[in-house]
């Protein structure tokens, strides 16, 4: 009985957050997680892959003393006026200096952070898993306002036109006034949201635990239209012209249209993995990879692969790729970076120190 | 693997999820709630189960005899066997439930990390487990967050793991057969301390939610015996101390003074067990089991 409970609870262990943090490129750096609980700029001119700096540094503590132990990245970093900045799970926002690396400011929050930060007009927006919503002056760190939501925040804040647009695991959306945090409205759906929303045409954009891509009216906060699959929508959405693409965790990438929600594909293209990574359009392709890793290029029209075949980066792959002119950039769970082009020939870059 | 997850993994995972949808999102709740109903569902096994170890220990005696007067193992064993037979017990009839059992603890586990796994990546493990019933999907995410733990994490605060010990003691005390063996006295000696010690030590590596299981599961195999064997038959004094602080003439015993029908019946089993070897042991048995039955009955019918 014993040597049963001993395999069973070996079977069993802890689950330890991993990560899916995203690249982003600032000036030919590359600033991406390349290990758990790392971050590195990664200059890529001429791809010479030599890592500029590593976050978290030896020498440098929290302002409590404590050390600086970030356990995973899931936010996408973001740049803006050559700081970096970005949320860890360790609750702690930070704000690193492009150049150095060096941290700029620090600041704590209530619990971990998923979500990425949103950037715009020197503040900077970051969800936690405390539930709320927090506004930091984007130079010093300082706490602007905060607004609590009635469970964890999970996905990235979009601001656009003086409104904060967030959604929440209370299964609702909010909007927000920009500047003072006031709740606008809000949207409650059947189940928790962990996607981020996107906007098109006055159209608010977001899935959810509920299998549901919900298209909100920005302005009030009504429902246009809904779409049901069978799995969540955790990916953030992308919309062409008038199509929203959308992978789902039951494997399948789903074209609507973005005026009444009706599919614009003859049937959805199946990777047969669940893809939380977000669509992106790598030139004329659409580029779409599962969990498991494999890449799919496919015709944006109709859904028909480009390529013969999907190509297999063999790692679990959760964070949403960067399509930067003919080159998209994608960063595997472990750390290691691809980059991709249009014609499907992929490589890995290879870090130097 | 795919089957294993078919037919255990994921009907308990989603048990667990309507379970938390029913108490309201507490998920602590409807972990308890759920273990209840395993040991309610699991209960005819359990008891065949202590029905069977008790029987075994009431016939130690006897199979020591057989061992002591066959030296070479084959004939023991066979004579052994034989024994078994003629005593109408089955060897394995105590591990038969148990092992029928071990599938559902060991799914329960699985089912368990990936409901309170907690991490971004368990929760999106989770999606591809649950059913695609409204119903379920209302009830995600599920709140981590119970009394003072983290259903995900471990309970550093060795709180729930005494809580884990303690029950796991209690439990073994009472479900432990006496026995007059001294062999077998010191293995389930080392047995009362060793299981508490190593649930406990478990209880610290693994997701707390699993610790909640087994300290409930505990608790309700206490309940269990209670309501199986009636209040008289627990002295919790005697169970609660150490078996070296009880009296010597009690340490076999560590439930305490027993109830007249709980004597009559251990009476009854151990005579029938002693009879029965006997029978086994000797030539003619069939006459001589007949007419013990037959007195048997009679001292049942005395006893009324």
């Amino acid at each position: 009985m014993l040597a049963t409970l001993f395999l069973a609870t070996a079977c069993v262990g802890i689950a330890r957050p991993e990560g899916w943090a995203g690249p982003t490129l600032a000036d030919d750096r590359l600033v991406a997680s390349i290990a758990r609980g790392e971050l590195a700029a990664v200059d890529i001119k001429d791809s010479s892959g030599q890592v500029l700096w590593r976050f978290p540094p030896k020498d440098r503590k929290h302002p409590d003393g404590s050390k600086i132990e970030p356990e995973a990245i899931y936010s996408t970093p973001v740049v803006a006026d050559g700081i970096v900045y970005f949320g860890a799970y360790d609750g702690w926002v930070y704000a690193l200096d492009l150049d150095s690396g060096g941290i700029r400011w620090q600041v704590e929050t209530g619990g971990p952070i998923i979500g990425s930060a949103a950037v715009q007009d020197g503040v900077v927006y970051v969800g936690s898993d405390d539930g709320q919503l927090y506004a930091f002056d984007a130079e010093t760190g300082d706490l602007q306002w905060r607004f609590k939501s009635g469970d964890s925040i999970w996905a990235t804040p979009l601001v656009a036109d003086d409104v904060v647009y967030v959604a929440s695991m209370d299964k609702k959306v909010y909007a927000l006034d920009a500047a003072s945090g006031e709740e606008k409205w809000h949207f409650k759906a059947k189940s928790g949201l962990p996607s981020t929303p996107v906007l098109a045409n006055g159209t608010l954009l977001v899935g959810g635990m509920d299998s549901r891509m919900h298209a909100l009216d920005a302005a009030s906060g009504e429902e246009k239209w809904q779409f049901k699959a069978d799995d969540w929508f955790w990916t953030r959405p992308l919309v062409l012209e008038d199509t929203v693409y959308a992978g789902c965790l039951n494997g399948k990438v789903y074209a609507l249209d973005v005026n009444d929600g009706r599919p614009k594909w003859e049937q959805p293209f199946d990777t047969g993995e669940p893809v939380r990574a977000a669509p992106v359009l790598l030139d004329d392709v659409l580029l779409i990879v599962n969990r498991k890793g494999e890449l799919y290029g496919l015709d944006p029209q109709d859904g028909q692969p480009v390529w013969p075949l999907p190509i297999d980066l063999a790692k679990t792959i959760l964070s949403d790729p960067l399509a930067q002119g003919d080159m998209a950039f994608i960063s595997a769970q472990g750390g290691d970076l691809f980059t991709v082009n249009k014609d499907g020939r992929v490589a890995l870059l290879t870090l130097t120190e | 693997m795919f089957l294993w997850d078919l037919v255990f993994v994921n009907p308990i995972t989603n048990a667990l999820v309507i379970l938390n949808n029913i108490v309201l999102g507490n998920f602590g709740v409807a972990i308890i709630l759920f273990t209840i109903m395993m040991r309610l569902v699991t209960m005819p096994l359990t008891l065949r189960q202590i029905r069977s170890s008790r029987a075994l220990s009431t016939l130690q005696p006897k199979i020591q005899e057989l061992q002591k007067k066959y030296k070479d193992p084959k004939r023991r064993q066979e004579e052994t066997m034989k024994f078994y037979r003629e005593a109408g017990v089955n060897p394995l009839g105590c591990l038969l439930p148990m092992l029928v059992q071990f599938p559902i603890w060991i799914a329960l586990y699985h089912a368990l990390r990936i409901t309170v796994g907690g991490t971004p990546e368990s929760v999106i493990g989770l999606s591809q487990r649950l059913y695609p019933w409204g119903y379920i999907e209302q009830a995600v995410p599920l709140e981590n967050n119970f009394l003072w733990m983290n259903l995900g994490q471990p309970d550093t605060s060795l709180i729930l793991a005494f809580i884990v010990f303690a029950s796991t003691y209690v439990q073994q005390r009472l479900a432990t057969p006496a026995t007059t063996d001294p062999r077998t006295q010191s293995t389930n000696q080392m047995m009362l301390w060793m299981m508490p010690l190593m649930f406990a030590f478990f209880t610290l590596q693994v997701p707390s939610g699993l610790g909640v299981y087994w300290a409930m599961s505990n608790i309700a195999g206490v309940a269990m015996y209670y309501f199986t064997h009636g209040p008289e038959p627990i002295n919790w004094r005697t169970v609660l101390l150490p078996p070296s602080a009880a009296p010597a003439g009690r340490q076999a015993n560590r439930r305490g003074e027993p109830s007249p029908r709980e004597k009559a019946s251990a009476e009854q089993a151990a005579e029938e067990a002693a009879e029965a070897a006997e029978a086994a042991l000797s030539p003619g048995s069939k006459r001589k089991k007949r007419l013990r039955h037959g007195r048997s009955r009679g001292k049942r019918k005395d006893r009324r």
